[in-house]
């Protein structure tokens, strides 16, 4: 179901907007400190990342290791 | 003019002080701060292991650690396998097979699902007996649970059809917390890395963002123009990611409250139906309904790979808590892993 926002009641309506409320007073930090933050975790972290760094997936548990030998 | 037409009338100020809080703060965007980067290279994973045993479509997938992951079928069963020999740990027998998700305790101990049952049932793996057995059936949900996410051995948190979340006492059964206030069906929910936060997506096209121990909804990012069927925690907990049936993802920072950008391309025109990160964030799988998965440089916002293999819609993706693997569910039947 989808509720647009003329079937809410009044109890729902009166709920919305004191959440609209709580949600303007959120601390918002500047775009030109949380960017380049976050650019900067991800360009850390993307070392150890083994879909971007084979060295990681050198010991790789899903591949079999040893060759299998016809005996 | 009447209570109502007041309150609605609130409603529109506020969203558009929210819009112009959120505008005042953007003096970067993430494509100019990235624009001297490069795209990272071509990203090619191969299927290491393909998983066969379920006998119909594979709706939800979940790893529980690095090597252990548990799926839902709609044959009516959650199978527990082990990824790295392909051997099914458990094959649980379920009530009812109209099942949506799953989800596995990070302890190990226990599994959980539900569907069009609007129940989410938890099942002890660890029983003295050696069987598997529900240990409980959460019922409260006036619609299909959609997604369910275990805290920890006693609390779950599961979204439904009915429009909310619910935190539960898995002990006594009951609803410890509703989370209200999404317009449409709640689609998919993720947990934060620290565990304090938990975010939906919904059908109403918007992801919310709850306070998990006061009830409250922090945070509300729009933008998508149709159902996000998918939402996950980037890895560091700062920024959120979501797959729509506008056939596009999107990017939200939680610290400026907005988005930084769309990951989309005009080749796609199917539904996003699941995503997940890569350990660093730095690449985004996604599941769409043309049977691909593509693979995005989150940074920016570039196909770099797609994991094609399945004959039918890729339902399900999830990556280990290592970040060594990525398993994709379809509705061909078979679970593939891929790395």
């Amino acid at each position: 179901m989808v509720f647009q926002m003329d079937e809410l009641d009044e109890t729902q309506l009166k709920n919305h907007v004191d959440s609209l409320k709580q949600q303007l007073q959120f601390n918002r930090e500047k775009t030109s400190v949380a960017i380049p933050e976050l650019a900067k975790w991800i360009e850390e972290k993307m070392n150890e990342d083994p879909f971007l760094n084979p060295d990681v997936l050198k010991d790789n548990p899903w591949v079999e290791s040893s060759k299998c030998v016809i005996i | 003019m009447g209570e109502m037409e007041q309150l609605r009338k609130e409603a529109e100020s506020l969203k558009d002080e929210i819009t112009a809080a959120r505008k005042a703060v953007q003096d970067l965007t993430l494509q100019d701060h990235v624009a001297g980067t490069a795209v990272v290279g071509r990203v090619q994973l191969k299927t290491r292991k393909t998983l066969r045993g379920h006998l119909s479509k594979i709706y939800a997938v979940h790893w529980g650690d690095s090597k252990l992951c548990v799926s839902a079928s709609q044959d009516g069963k959650l199978i527990v396998w082990d990824s790295y020999t392909t051997n099914k740990v458990h094959a649980i027998p379920l009530k009812s097979s109209w099942v949506m998700t799953c989800s596995y305790a990070p302890s190990g101990n226990m599994v959980a699902c539900g569907g069009l049952d609007n129940m989410c049932s938890i099942y002890n793996l660890k029983g003295k007996d050696g069987n598997v057995k529900v240990m409980r059936e959460l019922a409260a949900h006036t619609g299909y649970l959609s997604c369910c996410r275990f805290l920890n051995d006693n609390e779950i948190i599961t979204s439904s059809g009915d429009c909310t979340c619910v935190l539960w006492d898995i002990e006594t059964g009951s609803q410890k917390t509703v989370f209200a206030g999404h317009l449409g069906d709640c689609m998919s929910l993720g947990v934060a890395p620290d565990f304090n936060t938990f975010i939906s997506g919904a059908c109403d096209f918007t992801a919310k963002l709850w306070d998990i121990r006061d009830g409250q909804c922090r945070q509300t990012f729009g933008g998508h123009e149709s159902d996000i069927n998918a939402i996950g925690f980037f890895p560091n907990g700062n920024a959120v990611i979501t797959g729509s049936d506008d056939a596009s993802c999107k990017l939200y920072d939680l610290r400026s409250d907005q988005e930084l950008i769309t990951y989309q391309d005009s080749g796609i025109m199917c539904g996003v139906t699941s995503l997940a990160p890569s350990l660093s964030g730095r690449l985004i799988l996604a599941g769409y309904d043309d049977f691909n998965c593509n693979i995005w440089d989150s940074l920016k916002a570039e196909r770099v790979g797609v994991l094609s293999g399945h004959d039918n819609r890729v339902s399900c993706i999830g990556v280990t808590p290592d970040g060594m693997a990525c398993c994709t569910g379809s509705w061909d039947s078979f679970l593939k892993i891929w790395n």
